[in-house]
């Protein structure tokens, strides 16, 4: 087997030294090799068949993100002691485990997640967007990195958007009174960083890049897997994949899945909440018609005087 | 090398061999797998008492405003008090609505954001402007009406009159949009029905709105005519509330989500409280009131109490036990199961043709 050396980008040799003195202009050509221009479509693709479930994803979006920690309880829950993505958590490391105690030795199983799965959920920065489409107040927008962010002050905190998120994603902080969730570190991708949790992913599992490239990317890795054997690989969210049903289009952060979307709490065919607003409206407009027809007969109709 | 397909790899063919699929032609497909720890899967709205109320009052207020409309074009001169009743309920609603809304905000300071955009797509943008032109449209009708009713000058029944009529128009949006806003979440109690549940706050609003009428003019000692013909008209949307309630029951167990309602702190509060107290037993007195031909001030009372009563819990129990269904993943789970790629008639993809989750018609 040839071993490749790891590719360098040209211009991280003029970064040689340790300390820096000022930020790298268009980092992300170094770290993701993605060079970020607005009015182009970014996302992330997290292939969790990489995931080992360090969760360095999580502490770089804490810290970037100044979110604030979530206290230190034990679930019980494998080594998920995060539990959900929230308003104070944006990254969430999902871990099922798949070893019966008296099963086969994990050694002796096929490899690539086939005992443990391991997954970095994010919010999905739907096509279109639950969230957003919910939003009365305009706080929820679509960046021009084709990405949805609360605008902090904007929102109100009427709470709409969380019952609306076909993921589970969005929450109102108590702290604030606000809505928040993952913003795919807009403000790293105007300075030209790659998101935080991306640069931090040790194994690649996230990857940041141009939509378009990385669904390309994504389909080579399926493609690859299964050459492998890996045959229960698959997309959720890339087009016309799980996920990506009911209005709701392809999710610009999806993932690569190694078991059926509901082990890792992911709905395989959900719908757009909006897409139920013009029947919702013209069945209540057709009932209070009729009520107030009826209404006039019983006024209008009649012996009384 | 031919390698087989990945089991979830494309929409289409999730169903062919997958755990959705259908048992046999018509049951729907439920999800019978496993839960990530039987964690939710979905986020369960704040939604409490504030918005509980507020889809009450809402409501009443619309149907309120359409009742004094309806009484003052085609009722008679005993309906007088009826139609003052009804704007002046109607006011009091939409100014405790807005209250309510701002309350429940967790940024109340900034509530006018809501009146900075308009976004169709959006249940709560279009209930913003709603209550924003119903407030203002009921609050020139109450004035026009306060200016007849003082005597003053004779412009006052025309204002009320002019400003009434869009009022209600705007009331019948109102009353109803409350129901899309919940249906038009992910939350699976809610999402499963998006017209049975406008069709019924709208038609619940009617009957609470003749019921505290009803109480009014009998307070009032209005005459016995008017309260008749009110009567009848909650005999009417009571009867079509109960099928609305019926309907909706069937629906929620075709879609496997009826399961939280079937609990005991739900079922007997919602069944036997809401539905039984509320609607059934209110609407088995009015009828025996027409059939009879003679109505005691006592029993009528007794029932207009029973039906706002019963509004108020439907409107309660419904928010809460959506909160509750939106808890369970495997509720939510059951609603997202892949539709088939053709319908059992084929040629119509069943996903396409319905705006219901999982594209069940």
């Amino acid at each position: 087997m040839v071993v490749h050396p790891p590719p360098v980008h040209p211009r991280a040799l003029e970064h040689a030294e340790s300390v820096l003195r000022h930020p790298i202009a268009d980092e992300s050509e170094l770290t993701a090799g993605v060079t970020i221009a607005p009015d182009k479509r970014y996302g992330f693709f997290t292939d969790t068949t990489l995931c080992i479930g360090c969760k360095a994803c999580e502490v770089a979006c804490k810290e970037w993100n100044a979110l604030p920690a979530d206290g230190f309880e034990l679930t019980g829950q494998s080594y998920d002691n995060t539990g959900a993505l929230s308003a104070t958590t944006w990254r969430h490391v999902a871990f099922v485990e798949r070893i019966a105690a008296d099963g086969e030795r994990a050694t002796a199983m096929p490899p690539y997640q086939s005992h443990w799965l391991m997954m970095s959920d994010v919010c999905k920065h739907c096509e279109r967007a639950g969230c957003l489409e919910a939003c009365p107040t305009g706080a929820l927008f679509r960046t021009e990195f084709d990405t949805v962010v609360v605008q902090q002050d904007v929102c109100n905190g009427c709470g709409y958007c969380v019952p609306a998120c076909p993921f589970g994603v969005v929450e109102l902080s108590l702290a604030d009174g606000k809505a928040h969730k993952c913003t795919l570190c807009y403000d790293r991708l105007k300075g030209g960083f790659e998101p935080a949790c991306a640069k931090a992913c040790p194994t690649n599992s996230i990857q940041f890049g141009e939509l378009a490239e990385l669904q390309a990317h994504a389909e080579r890795r399926v493609g690859q897997l299964h050459d492998q054997g890996v045959l229960r690989a698959y997309l959720y969210g890339a087009p016309d994949t799980p996920g990506t049903t009911g209005a709701i289009g392809p999710l610009h952060a999806f993932f690569l899945l190694t078991d059926r979307p509901e082990v890792y709490n992911l709905p395989t065919a959900p719908s757009l909440p909006a897409t139920r607003v013009r029947a919702g409206l013209l069945a209540g407009l057709a009932t209070m018609t009729a009520l107030t027809l009826g209404a006039m007969a019983a006024f209008a109709l009649g012996d009384d005087e | 090398m031919q390698q087989p397909r990945a089991p979830y790899g494309r929409r289409s063919e999730a169903r062919a061999d997958g755990p959705g699929s259908r048992r046999d032609g018509q049951a729907e497909a439920l999800y019978d797998g496993e839960t990530y720890y039987g964690r939710p899967a979905v986020k369960p709205s704040h939604y409490r008492y504030l918005i509980a109320t507020y889809f009450f009052t809402g409501g009443l207020a619309g149907a309120a405003q359409i009742i004094a409309a309806v009484a003052d074009l085609a009722g008679r001169d005993a309906d007088r008090p009826l139609v003052r009743s009804g704007r002046y309920v109607a006011l009091a609603g939409a100014l405790l609505s807005p209250a309510l809304l701002i309350k429940d905000l967790h940024t109340p300071s900034r509530w006018y954001n809501m009146l900075r955009i308009v976004r169709p797509t959006s249940p709560m943008s279009i209930g913003s402007w709603t209550l924003a032109a119903f407030g203002t449209l009921s609050g020139l009708a109450a004035f026009g009406q306060a200016l007849d009713d003082l005597g003053a000058p004779p412009w006052g029944a025309k204002l009320a009159r002019l400003a009434g009529v869009p009022a209600a128009g705007v009331g019948t949006l109102l009353a109803t949009y409350t129901g899309t806003l919940i249906a038009a979440t992910s939350t699976p109690l809610w999402a499963t029905a998006p017209r049975h549940l406008p069709a019924l706050f709208g038609t619940s609003g009617m009957v609470t709105a003749t019921a505290l009428l009803g109480l009014i003019l009998e307070g009032a000692r209005a005459p016995a005519s008017s309260r008749k013909r009110l009567e009848r008209l909650s005999l009417l949307a009571s009867i079509v509330e109960l099928a609305l309630l019926f309907g909706l029951e069937r629906r929620w167990r075709d879609c496997g989500v009826a399961a939280v309602l079937d609990e005991p702190r739900y079922a007997v509060a919602y069944r036997g409280g809401a539905v039984g107290l509320g609607v059934m037993a209110p609407l088995a007195l009015h009828a025996w009131h027409l059939a009879r031909g003679e109505r005691t001030a006592r029993a009528a009372t007794l029932a207009h109490l029973a039906t706002l009563a019963g509004g108020y819990l439907q409107r309660t129990l419904l928010i809460l036990a959506g909160n509750e269904s939106a808890r369970r993943p495997r509720l939510y789970f059951n609603l997202t199961q892949p539709a088939p790629a053709l319908d059992s008639q084929g040629g119509r993809r069943a996903a396409e043709a319905s705006s219901a989750p999982g594209g069940r018609p």
